[in-house]
């Protein structure tokens, strides 16, 4: 077997984090390869319009600034590969990463892996996946022109998306768990313009998704009010109740994680294994925004930096 | 190689941007049907994947036999543009 490459840096993802952390490593010359399994740009790829990113005072499309954040970090010299990351080893001087495309090996890592969607996990979700259950809007929202919709959840994510479907969906009923929503006041304040379409229902948990002729037909809830059944009918659910941490790559590999599976980091974004970091959405205490997520890839990519200065010699 | 290669996509879709990424650096053409632009081959791509997503890649083989590809999956593409 050939001996596995080796780099001075191997970044794990390539979203908003990992992409402004290449971005400043590739400028100091260090020679930086990331491996990103999904999409280049990661969730800010799949979020249709950003409105809170320092520097684009007319929002842009999510797409859109993942394009230039890809562009700006390949101009330097940054290298991404279309694959995922599946174990990292500690040895030693070295870490060894296996990869769908092999062994590589790198003197330092940066985990920057963000956060998948969760899953609802009643039935019908898997049943009717891609069919009427879904979890990216902007990916899924054309096939629902004038059609009804259910979105489950009451967080930015939720509320964002809701917005976005309207372009699309005749009606949508959004089915929030608590008495509240938890999305920020300027997305709760833009809802209130489609209340000729967006119905918000509160205190209804989500049971069931039902269907007919492989099609969905609607959903089953329950007020948590008076614990009677809530049924609302509907052509698709979008479901955006939360994140969770992708991080199920790195078991049995010794790097710490908090009791969410987020990774644990010290000041200087160090993971509990010398020489790999952590930064973005992934890491334990992460405000889980983009412009968080980049200032977090720019301080570890100096870590990385101050790291690597004294193994060069 | 196949003989063609289709991609349903629509605009605001990363995934699909990842599919025709993909099959660039691999050095294969396609064409590309957006359905934000072109919303009447949307039924046609439900006949062809069963779903209500996109990206739908489908690869037309020598053989015109046709593959079907749904999401963006290099570990399917792959062996199905071979
Ligand atoms: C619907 C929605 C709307 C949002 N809107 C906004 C907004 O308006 N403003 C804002 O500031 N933030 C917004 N956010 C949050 C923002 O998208 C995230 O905070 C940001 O993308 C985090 O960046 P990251 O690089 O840490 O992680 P991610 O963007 O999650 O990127 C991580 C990448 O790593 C890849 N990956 C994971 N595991 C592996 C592996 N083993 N091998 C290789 N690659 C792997 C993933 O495929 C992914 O592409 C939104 C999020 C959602 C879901």
């Amino acid at each position: 077997m050939t001996k596995a490459e080796l780099h001075d840096v191997v970044m794990v993802g390539a979203g908003p984090a990992a992409l402004a952390a290449a971005l400043y490593t590739t400028r100091e010359d260090i020679d930086t390869v990331l491996y990103e399994k999904g999409v280049i740009g990661g969730l800010a790829a799949i979020t249709d319009w950003v409105d809170n990113y320092p520097g684009f005072p007319d929002g842009l499309a999510g797409l859109d600034l993942s394009e230039k954040l890809q562009k700006q970090a390949e101009r330097f010299g940054a290298d991404i590969r279309l694959g995922a990351v599946l174990k990292i080893t500690d040895k030693g001087e070295v870490k060894e990463l296996e990869t769908t495309d092999g062994l590589i090996q790198a003197k330092t890592v940066l985990i920057a892996t963000g956060s998948d969607y969760k899953k609802l996990g009643i039935p019908g979700e898997e049943e009717y996946y891609a069919r009427g259950v879904h979890y990216c809007a902007t990916c899924d929202g054309a096939f629902y022109r004038e059609k009804r919709l259910v979105v489950v959840g009451g967080g930015n994510s939720a509320v964002q998306e809701t917005i976005f479907l309207t372009r699309f969906a005749s009606h949508i009923d959004l089915l929030v768990r608590g008495d509240t929503l938890r999305a920020s006041e300027v997305l709760q304040q833009e809802l209130k313009k489609y209340s000729d379409k967006v119905a918000v229902h509160f205190n209804t948990t989500t049971q069931k998704i039902v269907g007919k002729d492989n099609k969905v037909t609607g959903v089953q809830g329950v007020s948590t009010k008076n614990g009677k059944n809530v049924n609302f009918e509907t052509d698709g659910v979008f479901v955006f109740i939360g994140l969770l941490p992708n991080t199920s790559f790195l078991e049995g590999s010794g790097i710490a994680l908090d009791d969410i599976g987020m990774i644990r980091t010290g000041d200087n974004l160090e993971t509990s294994m010398p020489g790999v970091f952590a930064a973005g959405d992934v890491r334990s205490g992460a405000t889980m925004q983009i412009a968080s997520a980049t200032g977090e890839g720019a301080t570890a990519a100096l870590m990385i930096r101050k790291y690597l200065e004294p193994h060069t010699h | 190689m196949p003989k063609n290669i289709t991609v349903f996509t629509t605009n605001t879709c990363g995934y699909c941007l990842m599919v025709k990424k993909w099959l660039s650096a691999k050095g294969h053409t396609y064409e590309e049907v957006n359905l934000d632009t072109n919303p009447v081959r949307q039924q046609e791509a439900i006949a062809l994947s069963g779903q209500l997503s996109v990206p739908i890649t489908v690869i037309t083989k020598q053989d015109d036999s046709k593959e079907v590809v749904i999401g963006y999956n290099p570990a399917k593409l792959a062996p199905a543009v071979a």
